[in-house]
C-alpha cells in the first residue's frame, strides 16, 4: 500500500513540474493505470547501447524498443535508432557491434530523444538492468532542461532478482544476466548483440515472469514499477 | 537489412519449413506481422480463440494437441506448428492445447497465412491436409535416371506400319525409303506381327525366294511387345531375354512405336542390366558369388541417382530373380532335367518386387506331382544349392525357414491347394499372420503354369471370402504407425515414447498388409503393392485418393528407408530399417508424420470394411 502511495505521490508531482510535454504525458499515463492488469498497458521494452557504462562520461550509441501490446510483443512497432557521438565508439564496438562508420548518418541525441519521449508517452518503460539505460536518459536530460527528472520502469533484473533471493540466500551477480535468466524461462538464448535484439530479449522475459507471477493479467503496474 | 529488422526472428523463421521455400522479402514481411507470446506451464491450457484463429509457430517449449475427450492428436515442439487444422477448414476449432513445458510462441494472423497459401504453391502443399498434394511431384523424387527412365521418354511417335496382306517387295520399298531396319505390321490397327531387316534376309534372300510372298508369311507373328510405361530397363531385359533388337511399344492392343537396341544403347548404358547380363554369363558358384558383390554397389548407386523407390526394389528384384534363375540352370546342368515340371516360387518381398538391402531369401517348390524317393533326393539337391548359394550371395536364409530346401514347402500343386484352403477357410489370425507373405508369390522359374493354377485357386477362395477377410484385417491392424515425432523422440499412438523408428515394420509393411487385404478381397492377381493399387483403382475397389495417399505414402517412406540406408552404407555402417528423429529434417518430419497418419486412416478404414468395426 505504502509503495503505492509513494508512487503516486511522486508521478503527481512529476505532472506538475514538468517541463516536456511528452514526458508529463509519460507520468500522466503510468499514474493512470497504476491499478491496471499489465495485460491492458501498453509497453516499451527498450535497450540502449553505449561506449562504455559511466553514464557522466560515456555516450548512448544505439536505442532499440519493441512495444508490448494486448499481452503480445509487436515486432512490426519495432524500432532502432543510432545516435551521433562525440569523437569514437572505441573499444565499445566490441560489445554492441556499432562501428563509427554505421553513425555516419546517424541522429542528434536531442532528436533521437524527443522520438524516444514520443514513444513513451502512452506506454510503460521495460528494461533489464533498467537503472543503467535510465541513467543514461536522465544524464542527457540534464544537458537539455538543466533539471533532473525521475524516471520509472520495469525492470526485469530486479523480478529475477527478488525471485531468486527468495530461493537462495546469496546470488552470484551473473546469475542476473539476460541469457542467464532466459535460461531458468526456457527461453532460447540470442547470441547477437544489439540494442533492438537486447529489447527483444528483455519483452519475451518480462512475459515469461509474469506467467509465472500467476499471469500477466492478474499483476498490476504497481507491483512492478520501479523509480531511478 | 533494415535496422529495425529483428535479427533472432528471422534467423529463425528463414530456417523452418515451409518459410525456409520464400522469398526472403516474404520471410521478413512474416517477421514483421508475427506477434510473439509466452505460455507458461502453469497455465496449463492454450486459451484458443476460434474466432480469431491463427497459426501458432512454436519457437521454444512443447504442446500437446488432445479432442476434448482427451486423445491425443499431437505433440508440438519447437519448429513445428498448431492451430492451422482450422484455418484449413474453416471450422471452429474444438481441440485442446495442452502446455507441456514454458513456450515461448510466435503468431501469424489468418489473413496471413491465407496470404501466403495463396501466393506460395510449396507453403499451402505443406499446410495443406490433402497429403497426396504434399508428397507428389518432389523435386527431389522426379530426376530421371536410365535404369528408371520409362520407354515413352524415349520412343519416337512416328510409327511406320504395313498391313498384312502387303508384299514383301512392297515392305522392303517402304524400309528402304524410311530408312527403317523394321515395320510393324498391323491388321485393322491392331499388331499383328513384326518384319525386320533380318527376317528379309533370313527367311527370304537366303532361301531364294520372290519379293511377290506376303507380308504375314514372313513376319514373326506375335512378337514380344512393351508397354510406353514400362521402365526402359525392362525393354534391355525383354530384348536381352529373347535376343531380339526391336521391340513395339503396344498401348491397348494398338502398336504406338517401335524401339530398337540401338535407341536403347544410344540412351546410355544399364548398370543393372550390365550386372543381370554378367550373372547371365557365368559358369560357378564362385563367380556368381563374385558378381553378386556388385548389389550393394548398384543399389547404393540407385540411391543416389535418386531413383524412386518403387523402382529401385524392381530393379534389385529383377538381379535377385536372375541370380536365382542362373543357379537352378548351374545345378541342373550338374543334376540333369528334373524329373518332373516344377515351379520355383518367391514369397515376400521377392515376390512382391520391392526387395531392399538386406532382404532374405522367401522361397517354396511346387511339383507337378507325388515325387519318388529318387525325385525328393533331386529336388533337394538342388533346392539346398539354390538356397545356400543365394545365402553366400548375400540374401540370408529365411528365419522361418520359408524356403524351397525346405521338404515341408516342397509340394504338389493338389497339396498347395490343401495348404492354401486351410488358411482362407480356417483362419486363425496366428496361424494366418506367418502365413500372409504365402499370398505375395510369384513364380520365378521353370513350369508358371503351376504357379498360374495355383494363383487362380487362391484368389478363387479369398475374394469376396468375409472371414478370411476379417482374420487377414485383424493381422494388418495389430500394429499402428508411430503418431509423429516429439524432439529426439517417436511417439507411439499409445503416447509412449521410442527412441527411433523401424521405417520397414513401422511404415512399408503396414501399407503392404492393407494393400494385400483389398488385393485378395478384390481376387487380383498383381502382388507388386502399387501394382496391386493401381489394379484396385482400375477396378474401382479403393477409393482412388485413398489408393493415391497410400502409393505416396509408400513411396515417401521407402524412399527415406533408402536414402537412410544409402547413408548407413556410406558411413560403413550395419544397414537397417532403423531411423533416428534427430536425424531428419523439420520437412522430413512433417511428412513422415503425414504418411503414418495415412497409414493411420487407411487402417481405420479396413476395420471398417473387412471387420465391421467403427
Amino acid at each position: 500500500m505504502f509503495q503505492r502511495w509513494w508512487l503516486q505521490y511522486q508521478l503527481k508531482r512529476l505532472v506538475k513540474n514538468s517541463k516536456l510535454n511528452a514526458l508529463q504525458d509519460h507520468y500522466q499515463y503510468l499514474l493512470s493505470q497504476l491499478d491496471s492488469p499489465i495485460s491492458d498497458i501498453k509497453l516499451l521494452a527498450l535497450d540502449i547501447e553505449m561506449t562504455g557504462l559511466d553514464s557522466k562520461k560515456d555516450q548512448m550509441v544505439s536505442i532499440g524498443v519493441i512495444p508490448i501490446i494486448n499481452a503480445k510483443i509487436q515486432p512490426k512497432l519495432a524500432q532502432y535508432k543510432l545516435i551521433k557521438i562525440q569523437g569514437t565508439v572505441g573499444q565499445s564496438a566490441v560489445i554492441h557491434g556499432v562501428l563509427d562508420r554505421h553513425l555516419t548518418n546517424a541522429l542528434p541525441l536531442q532528436e533521437v530523444l524527443q522520438w524516444l519521449f514520443e514513444q513513451c508517452k502512452d506506454k510503460v518503460i521495460v528494461a533489464h538492468y533498467a537503472s543503467l539505460d535510465l541513467q543514461f536518459l536522465q544524464q542527457s536530460l540534464v544537458g537539455a532542461e538543466k533539471q533532473s527528472f525521475a524516471l520509472f520502469a520495469i525492470d526485469t533484473l530486479l523480478i529475477d532478482k527478488k525471485r531468486e533471493l527468495r530461493k537462495h540466500q546469496s546470488l552470484n551477480t551473473s546469475s542476473l544476466r539476460l541469457n542467464a535468466c532466459r535460461e531458468r524461462y526456457n527461453l532460447p538464448i540470442y547470441n547477437a548483440h544489439n540494442a533492438l535484439t537486447d529489447a527483444l530479449a528483455c519483452a519475451e522475459l518480462l512475459l515469461a515472469q509474469l506467467s509465472k507471477m500467476g499471469g500477466i493479467d492478474k499483476v498490476t503496474l504497481q507491483q512492478l514499477l520501479n523509480k531511478h | 537489412m533494415d535496422n529495425s529488422e529483428l535479427q533472432p526472428i528471422f534467423d529463425f523463421m528463414r530456417r523452418l519449413a515451409p518459410f525456409d521455400s520464400l522469398h526472403e522479402q516474404t520471410i521478413k514481411k512474416c517477421c514483421q506481422e508475427l506477434t510473439i507470446s509466452y505460455y507458461s506451464k502453469q497455465q496449463k491450457l492454450v486459451n484458443v480463440d476460434s474466432d480469431e484463429p491463427q497459426l501458432y509457430i512454436v519457437r521454444s517449449g512443447a504442446f500437446e494437441v488432445t479432442t476434448q475427450q482427451g486423445e491425443l492428436i499431437d505433440r508440438v515442439a519447437e519448429g513445428e506448428y498448431f492451430g492451422f487444422s482450422g484455418m484449413l477448414s474453416g471450422e471452429k476449432v474444438v481441440n485442446q492445447v495442452h502446455i507441456l513445458e514454458d513456450a515461448l510462441v510466435y503468431h501469424l494472423s489468418a489473413k496471413m497465412f491465407d496470404q501466403l497459401r495463396a501466393n506460395s504453391h510449396s507453403f499451402d502443399r505443406f499446410f495443406n491436409q490433402a497429403f497426396a498434394k504434399r508428397l507428389r511431384n518432389q523435386g527431389s523424387l522426379q530426376h530421371s535416371h536410365i535404369s528408371t527412365a520409362r520407354i515413352t521418354h524415349i520412343m519416337s511417335r512416328d510409327l511406320t506400319t504395313i498391313t498384312a496382306d502387303a508384299t514383301i517387295h512392297e515392305a522392303a520399298q517402304l524400309m528402304s525409303k524410311k530408312r527403317l531396319s523394321s515395320l510393324v505390321v498391323v491388321n485393322q490397327d491392331k499388331l499383328c506381327g513384326i518384319l525386320t531387316d533380318r527376317d528379309l534376309r533370313n527367311r527370304v534372300l537366303a532361301k531364294g525366294l520372290g519379293g511377290d510372298l506376303l507380308v504375314e508369311q514372313i513376319m514373326t507373328k506375335e512378337p514380344t511387345v512393351i508397354e510406353p510405361n514400362a521402365l526402359i530397363f525392362e525393354a534391355m531385359l525383354k530384348m536381352s531375354e529373347n535376343n531380339i533388337h526391336h521391340l513395339p511399344v503396344v498401348d491397348q492392343e494398338r502398336p504406338i512405336a517401335i524401339i530398337t537396341s540401338t535407341d536403347l544403347i544410344r540412351s546410355q548404358s544399364s548398370q543393372p542390366l550390365l550386372l543381370i547380363g554378367q550373372i547371365e554369363r557365368q559358369n560357378s558358384l564362385e563367380a556368381l558369388i563374385q558378381v553378386s558383390q556388385k548389389i550393394p554397389d548398384l543399389l547404393h548407386n540407385l540411391i543416389s541417382s535418386d531413383a524412386k523407390a518403387i523402382e529401385i526394389g524392381r530393379i534389385l528384384t529383377s538381379v535377385t530373380d536372375s541370380l536365382t534363375r542362373r543357379l537352378i540352370v548351374l545345378k541342373q546342368k550338374q543334376l540333369g532335367p528334373a524329373p518332373m515340371a516344377f515351379c520355383w516360387l518367391a514369397f515376400g518381398s521377392q515376390g512382391r518386387q520391392d526387395q531392399m538391402a538386406g532382404s532374405d531369401q522367401d522361397s517354396a517348390l511346387i511339383l507337378e506331382k507325388t515325387p519318388s524317393e529318387q525325385d525328393k533326393c533331386y529336388f533337394k539337391q538342388l533346392s539346398e544349392f539354390v538356397c545356400s548359394a543365394l545365402n553366400e550371395c548375400g540374401f540370408p536364409f529365411c528365419p522361418g525357414n520359408i524356403m524351397a530346401q525346405n521338404p515341408q514347402w516342397q509340394l504338389t500343386l493338389q497339396q498347395w491347394q490343401q495348404q492354401f484352403s486351410k488358411w482362407v477357410n480356417t483362419p486363425q489370425p496366428s496361424a494366418l499372420l506367418n502365413a500372409t507373405i504365402f499370398f505375395d508369390m510369384r513364380g520365378i522359374y521353370g513350369d508358371l503354369s503351376l504357379f498360374t493354377t495355383l494363383q487362380t485357386t487362391v484368389l478363387n477362395k479369398t475374394k469376396g471370402n468375409d472371414i478370411f477377410l476379417a482374420a487377414l484385417s485383424q493381422n494388418a491392424l495389430q500394429s499402428t504407425a508411430p503418431l509423429g515425432f516429439f524432439r529426439s523422440f517417436v511417439i507411439e499412438r499409445d503416447g509412449s515414447e521410442v527412441k527411433g523408428i523401424d521405417l520397414k515394420h513401422k511404415g512399408n509393411a503396414l501399407i503392404n498388409d492393407i494393400v494385400r487385404t483389398y488385393a485378395l478381397a478384390a481376387g487380383i492377381e498383381e502382388v507388386n503393392t502399387s501394382k496391386r493399387l493401381e489394379s484396385l483403382i482400375e477396378k474401382s475397389k479403393i477409393d482412388k485418393e485413398v489408393a493415391m495417399n497410400l502409393l505416396d505414402a509408400w513411396e515417401f517412406i521407402a524412399h527415406k528407408r533408402l536414402t537412410n540406408q544409402g547413408q548407413q552404407f556410406n558411413n560403413t555402417q550395419p544397414v537397417s530399417n532403423y531411423i533416428l528423429p534427430d536425424s531428419l529434417s523439420s520437412l522430413v518430419r512433417h511428412q513422415l508424420k503425414d504418411a503414418f497418419k495415412v497409414i493411420h486412416e487407411a487402417q481405420g478404414t479396413i476395420r471398417l470394411k473387412f471387420l465391421r468395426q467403427f
